[in-house]
């Protein structure tokens, strides 16, 4: 009896493990040893990679995702595209336009640019890639029926917002687009997957871009496969005019979003890069895979916001008004000079970012070259509007305690009557952990955060609402440009969460603005934030003169960061891990990853 | 079946038939009840893209009105809409791809859980205070108090990554073998340790000892008496095995990136994808209702002694 049990158990077993383990028996060393058997084929070469979840969509016009841009990135080919140089460095380069061609200024003021495309450019599906694709797309990404995250980028150009975009195909092979005004950064706004051509009866389908036959592109890859939620594979496009320069012949992205799982198909050898890494882990990664575990710059800055109409005075103050609203921009700066940035940057995130001391992040450059963050809040002897070395932390600390004493009782220690606050962020570990830090640092002079944690989507609704007092946030850049951190906070934007010039604060009029020495007529004195902060951003927007409109973001941040309402802790960086046989990745200051000119040594 | 029965089932039916109805609509206005939204996001579209949006996908009608079209396009057309976040991909469809998957682990997992925990119940039961028993209840309890996060986590660590035997990722051949193994280990030990004690019951009863008197083989006893009796309790958890199936799934599928419904479900949910929300939560419900039902009347064919009333 004994023995028949044991025997079906193990028929048992053996059946049901059988059924599910499909025809062939894993291997997960067979994506590396057919790279090694082949070092010389390029085309014959395949890079498996996981950088995040299934995309919610590979359309370039509707993605707002870097993991969709970097596919995206490798499907489409745009007037431009980023590239490294014979030296390294990072640049905007010509890809479906002869060239870069500057712009012609016409007498109101637009600017007209007139692009060429390239000989032999063609669809994935033979068909000629034309100057009408460009049109059509950039109208379809810029208007309002397909409501793309995206279609904000398109506001440079000439005739945004109304129905007919200035933008138009002379010929098959000419593309003129006119621009408000001239654009620093409109090369690489070129470079962006919004700009990327789709062609009219393609994405007449409206699922076009859920299924390899339908989607058509005209980059270095086509989709050649397409399992939902596990694995989309790209494979080299033969009709792409610069297909012979395309080293990598295949690239799988994997689709999850669990970084242990990443890691553990990473250790295996299964994925040759993953994006995402476990807070957890990092210390030990670090340790073991020195040559593998990479930490890049990414143009972000994790910051925490403050509602402006939150009243932080003790009841008995007596400060109303203009003066109520000046008090309470010296309190939250002083608040801000309270936590030690190097702790949190070392201790909780862990993951090589960098203390912040500036909300425009790092990456950013000045005309000259230098960084703009060093050059912000025009102080000596350190970079920034505070100092977040770590000798500075005493000092901040105490000039901190000072500037509360002007308004709340001190008893030698504690403050005694300030109001408590609770402090909003998104559920997730490493917020929570963040935010605790902050609240030990309060309460150690008295002052009581409580925390209170929403669920991502609640979180942006309660945000954007001004439903809260203080709130986690932060901002990733788009494009290589100051501008996109500093014209989210007009009063009329979508993402000013501060809620500036909104509710009293609309009447508050403190703040100040000059431009005379720069040769404008814009002269306020104890002006609204829409008369001042607004005017400016209008301004730079406006600006053609590059070393003068760097120097009127200057001022922005400056007039921005003087409310003490955003209070930035790091700049953020991007860890991911790749593979050490793998050579000639790239990736750019966005984040997006580029695989098509890899190949695989060793 | 006599006609008691009949109307018992029939019962059954109307009342599986209500409970996803009350689920439908409970999930419909709670789901839009709560705070954000399917267009919200970080980086804010304009206002007119996002009026241009709700247009487009009827979010801009009263909330009655919406509920009407929809519960009569379920019913009727069996049509859930297009996914607001995925675009371009309708919800039938997406629900279709993540069900083969789920489906697949779900029916492998409870077929490993009932056969092997049945059969290592019964072994205990007949090895009672043996060794063999001693062995398995130890282990059984190890599995049942083990969270399936905590299993899953550990089996990915020792077959994927130091023993490297088996794929960690979902999306491989072979990739289903441990998020299989991780789902089926709670519901056999449930099984194993419930098999075993009505086992026990059932060999003290006096018909077993009847038969045992009247010179009734061994295998025949445990095969044609004792067994099917003492299945009786297992048929009950059935039900609950199907529901920790499904929602012990949404872990599995996250641990080991399973292109599973489970993944989808939490998703649309995060991002407000009402279609994709809606479409899960019935796609489930129905499940589970479905299941209980059959669980009931397979109840009646192994004890006919069992009364509808």
């Amino acid at each position: 009896m004994k023995k028949f049990l044991a025997l079906l158990l193990a028929v048992a077993m053996l059946f049901t493990l059988a059924a599910c383990a499909n025809e062939t028996k894993p291997d997960p060393n067979s994506t590396k040893t057919t790279n090694s058997q082949n070092p010389t084929t390029p085309t014959d070469s395949k890079l498996a990679v996981c950088l995040a979840s299934e995309p919610d969509t590979l359309d370039p016009a509707l993605n707002s995702a870097v993991d969709g841009a970097t596919m995206i990135a490798h499907l489409f080919s745009g007037l431009a595209k980023w590239a490294k140089d014979d030296s390294g460095k990072l640049v905007i380069v010509p890809d479906a336009a002869k060239e870069l061609v500057e712009g012609v200024a016409n007498d109101d003021g637009t600017v007209t640019y007139t692009y060429t495309l390239r000989d032999g450019l063609k669809w994935s599906d033979g068909k000629d890639v034309t100057a009408k694709d460009f049109e059509f797309a950039w109208k379809r990404a810029a208007s309002d029926d397909l409501g793309a995250d995206y279609g904000y980028m398109f506001e440079v150009v000439d005739g945004y917002g109304t129905d007919s975009l200035n933008v138009k195909a002379i010929d098959d092979k000419t593309l003129e687009v006119t621009l408000a005004n001239a654009v620093a950064y409109w090369n690489e706004l070129l470079a962006f997957p919004t700009y990327f051509p789709v062609r009219e009866d393609v994405v007449a389908n409206e699922a076009w871009a859920t299924k390899p036959e339908t989607y058509i592109c005209n980059g270095a890859y086509t989709i050649t496969g397409w399992e939902h939620n596990s694995v989309i594979t790209l494979e080299k496009n033969p009709n792409f005019v610069d297909a012979d320069k395309i080293t990598m012949g295949k690239i799988e992205f994997y689709l999850s979003d669990d970084s242990n799982n990443m890691v553990a198909n990473f250790k295996n050898g299964t994925w040759q890069l993953i994006d995402d890494v476990p807070t957890n882990e990092m210390a030990a990664l670090k340790k073991d895979y020195p040559e593998e575990y990479m930490v890049a710059g990414q143009i972000g800055t994790y910051y925490v916001c403050w509602n402006i109409g939150e009243d932080i005075l003790p009841a008995d103050s007596g400060l109303t008004g203009d003066e109520a609203e000046k008090a309470r921009a010296e309190i939250r700066s002083a608040i801000s000079l309270l936590f030690d940035r190097n702790y949190i940057v070392e201790e909780i995130a862990q993951g090589g970012q960098v203390p912040a001391s500036s909300f425009v992040a790092m990456g950013m450059t000045n005309p000259d070259g230098t960084e703009f963050y060093k050059t912000a809040g025009h102080n000596d002897g350190f970079d920034g509007f505070y100092n977040v070395s770590k000798d500075a932390v005493k000092s901040n600390y105490d000039q901190a305690i000072e500037v509360l004493k002007k308004y709340y009782n001190y008893d030698g220690a504690k403050f005694t009557n300030f109001p408590t606050m609770t402090y909003l962020y998104n559920t997730s570990e490493a917020h929570k952990a963040i935010g605790e830090y902050l609240q030990a640092q309060l309460a150690a002079i008295g002052i009581t955060m409580n925390m209170e944690n929403q669920e991502w989507n609640t979180f942006l609704q309660t945000r954007k609402n001004g439903d809260y007092s203080i709130a986690r946030n932060g901002w990733v850049a788009d494009y290589n440009d100051p501008i996109c951190f500093l014209d989210m906070w007009i009063s009329a934007s979508g993402n000013n969460d501060v809620q500036f010039g909104k509710g009293e604060h609309a009447n508050a009029k403190i703040y100040s603005l000059d431009l005379t020495d720069l040769g404008y007529d814009v002269k306020v004195e104890n002006g609204t934030w829409a008369e001042t902060y607004d005017v400016l951003i209008k301004t730079i927007k406006g600006c053609t003169d590059n070393v003068k409109r760097y120097e009127l973001m200057h001022r922005a941040e400056d007039l921005l960061m003087s409310t003490g309402c955003i209070c930035p802790i790091y700049y953020y960086t991007d860890t991911y891990m790749i593979n050490k046989n793998v050579k000639g990745f790239f990736s750019n200051p966005l984040g997006y990853k580029y695989f098509m000119y890899c190949t695989i040594e060793g | 079946m006599n006609s008691k029965t009949m109307y018992y089932i029939l019962k059954r039916i109307g009342l599986a038939i209500l409970t996803v109805w009350v689920v439908i609509t409970v999930t419909f206005f709670v789901m839009h009840a709560v705070p954000g939204g399917p267009f919200m996001s970080e980086k804010a579209i304009s206002a007119s893209a996002q009026a241009a949006l709700e247009a487009k996908y009827g979010l801009d009608k009263p909330l009655l009105e919406q509920y009407g079209t929809y519960l009569k396009d379920v019913v009727t057309k069996f049509d859930f809409g297009p996914s607001l976040k995925q675009r371009g991909q309708m919800v039938i469809d997406i629900i279709g791809d993540g069900m083969k998957t789920s489906a697949k682990l779900g029916v492998i997992a409870a077929a490993i859980a009932g056969v092997v925990g049945i059969v290592l119940g019964a072994w205990a039961a007949l090895r009672r205070n043996k060794l063999i028993d001693k062995i398995i209840m130890v282990v059984t309890t190890a599995f049942v108090s083990m969270p399936s996060f905590i299993m899953g986590s550990l089996l990915l660590v020792l077959f994927s990554v130091v023993w490297m035997i088996l794929p960690a990722n979902g999306a491989d051949s072979g990739g289903l073998i441990l998020p299989i193994i991780t789902l089926s280990l709670y519901p056999m030990a449930y099984i194993t340790r419930l098999t075993r004690s009505s086992m026990l019951d059932v060999l003290g009863q006096d018909y077993i000892r009847t038969a045992k008197a009247k010179g009734v083989s061994g295998g025949k006893i445990i095969f044609g008496h004792a067994l099917k009796n003492s299945l009786i309790p297992v048929i009950t958890y059935f039900g609950p095995m199907l529901a920790y199936i499904v929602t012990g799934s949404l872990v599995v599928e996250q641990i080991f990136a399973v292109p599973g419904i489970g993944r989808a479900f939490v998703r649309s949910i995060i991002n407000r994808d009402y279609p994709m929300v809606m479409g899960t939560t019935i796609v489930l419900a129905v499940l589970i209702v479905v299941m209980n039902l059959i669980s009931d009347i397979l109840y009646k064919v192994v004890d006919p002694r069992i009364n509808f009333e």
